[in-house]
């Protein structure tokens, strides 16, 4: 199938009235919640991921990539208005566009953030659309020591590079991948870690995994610590939402080079969703600016990048996802669940063999990015008054959603108790420096993990060598060590130093 | 201050808790050989790995006194004890009680907000949020029952 062809399934696929609502929803949740301190996008899609049931596989990915990307545009305005970043992509927005409004410039930095994220949607949709058929053709010849090893290296990424400890991000992936062990196991027809819960035989839903850890979790530590500050922002004033020429002029470039340096990043794992790739581009912006001295005091370029890179990276970082089936972050990680919720499993066929899935999604990006485009300048006041709503109003309705939504999956009421022990448990592990994401990713990826391994195991008669013997997987494997191996330098010579700060 | 109470070195030993955990727990699942792994073969290593790796975390422990961040308690005991109440009622009272209840419960976890508010919230959310569940999306949830 041809470029042209397939986007044209796509497009009937995406403007079924069905689609276009459930887009319109995400995208529109996905705005709120990322106006919104206190709810991130982790904790909404985990929130409406139940719903996902009583619709089709289509509509579920696409509203649930619409909360995803309409999220890093919300989170954009709570940051230049009021200096509180909604998500933790947008926090590097703050830099910039608050200074911009003190200056009296909130309306054109709004209109730039929104030209912004569609521009770095828009390329990045394009690289996705030539880049995706061709990955998911070479990743058919992967055997499955080479997936074994993929899904390892995408492992040891999540676990270390997203945040300081190295370690203990290993030691979450494993927590995860156990955590996604527990029921029958497929091939012996053995119960493992079910201690006799006949509920838990077929295994613990991602569903409640993220409802505790991102929804009950991140409730908990909310509580009395946001929405203190969002009271006086009655003289936000929007004269003028025009860029004059030189705004324009000065953020052509960055928002170029923010898509290139998001799509990039996103497609790699580990990388977080989009708020690496924002601070990689605001740095990069920095660095080739002529006026490094305006930066953070309201440089237009120091929003355009950042912005374009961090929606570049929310719709590249779908790539990994759907062609090799190894999700980048958390919020990949949910989709895939999403997915697999519906029955089809993740990997290079589904291209093939769900093209209307695919393509139908693709293009919905498209729409979804026009929609936010037109939904968020004209209802910037609404946006304003949403942050208005108190947190104290807003978590206990939150808490009782989670609870509807999780009893709801299958009226069954130990799947909301499991959800009250993981979020106490995860308070805990998350409070000693244990990290959400790559335990998620963990989970998801764990019985694939052993499934590879065993197939590939008993095609080479038990002999380990064949993870180093196939090209592939002996290069995603060195790789993997490559990067452990680097992390743990790091941390090695960092530790003394910061051990000296602490005694101070 | 005591390495014992570092934050890091907690981390390492609730690792190796629950490492140990899954290595007593996995261990009479049978093992197999590398060949035709059994089902007790891919989780005892990881449980055994997971061990290491908090011995590692704990040792690194010794060089970096990190203080332990404080809790959130009122809402740390509130919220999971809403959440149960929430799976102990909705089998017995229906979701009318149980969703009031949770909303309640929830609630005061923020000690400034007023209970009269919160009722009046609660009465508000949970006939809507059931509507939308119930009649939206065709999920069998009782307003009210009794069933003991």
């Amino acid at each position: 199938m041809g470029v042209w062809e397939s986007l044209e399934l796509g497009l009937a696929v995406a403007m079924t009235w069905e689609n276009l609502a459930y887009c319109f929803l995400g995208v529109t949740v996905g705005m709120v919640v990322g106006v919104l301190p206190g709810i991130g996008h982790l904790a909404a899609i985990s929130l409406l991921m139940p719903l996902t049931f009583h619709v089709p596989a289509t509509a579920a990915l696409v509203m649930l990539a619409g909360i995803y990307y309409g999220a890093q545009y919300g989170g954009s305005i709570a940051s230049i208005l009021l200096n509180l970043p909604g998500t933790a992509s947008s926090a590097v927005i703050c830099l910039d566009g608050y200074p911009m409004t003190q200056k009296g410039r909130a309306g054109p930095a709004l209109l730039i953030t929104t030209i912004a994220s569609f521009v770095g949607s828009l390329l990045s949709i394009i690289v996705l659309i030539f880049m995706a058929p061709p990955l998911a053709q070479l990743a058919l010849s992967f055997h499955s020591a080479d997936y074994f090893s993929m899904m390892v290296l995408g492992l040891v990424a999540a676990g270390s590079i997203s945040q300081g400890k190295p370690m203990i991000g290993l030691a979450s992936v494993l927590i995860g991948v156990l955590i996604g062990l527990v029921g029958i196991d497929v091939k012996s027809g053995a119960m493992r870690m079910t201690f006799g819960v006949p509920e838990l035989f077929n295994g613990i839903s991602i569903i409640v995994i993220a409802m505790a850890l991102f929804g009950v979790v991140e409730v908990i530590s909310s509580i009395g610590k946001v929405n203190a500050r969002a009271k006086d922002n009655n003289k936000i004033t929007l004269r003028g939402l025009m860029p004059n020429r030189e705004e324009w002029r000065s953020s052509f470039w960055p928002m170029m080079r923010g898509s290139a340096v998001g799509t990039g990043v996103g497609i790699l794992p580990g990388t977080g969703g989009g708020s690496m790739a924002a601070f990689m581009s605001y740095a990069v912006e920095k660095r080739t600016s002529k006026t490094p001295e305006q930066f953070g005091k309201g440089a237009i370029a120091g929003i355009a990048g950042p912005e374009s890179a961090n929606n570049a990276a929310a719709q590249s970082a779908f790539i990994p996802t759907l062609t090799l089936g190894i999700p980048g972050d958390a919020i990949m990680a949910l989709m895939l669940g999403a997915l697999m919720i519906h029955g089809i499993a993740p990997g290079p066929r589904v291209i093939t063999e769900n093209p209307d899935l695919f393509w139908g999604l693709v293009v919905s990006f498209l729409i979804g990015n026009f929609m936010l485009l037109v939904l968020n300048i004209p209802l910037i006041q609404f946006w304003v008054k949403i942050l208005q709503i108190p947190y104290r109003f807003l978590f206990p309705a939150i808490v009782l959603l989670i609870c509807v939504g999780v009893y709801s999956l299958g009226r069954s009421t130990v799947d909301v108790m499991l959800v009250a022990g993981f979020s106490s448990v995860g308070y805990l592990l998350i409070k000693l420096g244990f990290e959400a994401a790559p335990l998620l990713l963990g989970f998801i990826l764990g019985p694939m993990l052993e499934e590879n391994m065993r197939r590939s195991l008993l095609l080479s008669r038990g002999d380990f060598a064949t993870f180093i013997e196939r090209p592939i997987s002996a290069a995603f494997l060195g790789l993997a060590a490559i990067l452990l191996i680097w992390v743990i330098k790091g941390e090695l010579k960092r530790k003394p130093a910061a051990a000296v700060s602490h005694d101070v | 201050m005591n390495t014992l109470q570092s934050k890091d070195f907690l981390a390492g030993v609730a690792a190796i808790l629950l490492g140990l955990f899954v290595v007593i727990a996995t261990a009479g699942y049978g093992f197999g050989t590398p060949r035709r792994m059994g089902p007790g073969y891919f989780p005892f290593s990881l449980g055994v790995m997971l061990t290491l790796i908090g011995v590692v975390i704990a040792l690194g422990a010794l060089r970096n006194h990190e203080k332990l961040p404080s809790l959130n308690w009122r809402p740390y005991v509130l919220i999971p004890l809403a959440i149960l109440t929430f799976a102990l009622l909705v089998p017995r009272l229906g979701f009318g009680p149980a969703g009031v209840a949770t909303v309640m419960l929830a609630g005061v976890a923020e000690p400034e907000t007023k209970k009269l508010h919160l009722l009046a919230l609660a009465l508000g959310l949970v006939p809507s949020i059931w509507l939308l569940f119930a009649l939206g999306l065709g999920v069998q949830l009782p307003f009210f029952t009794w069933s003991f």
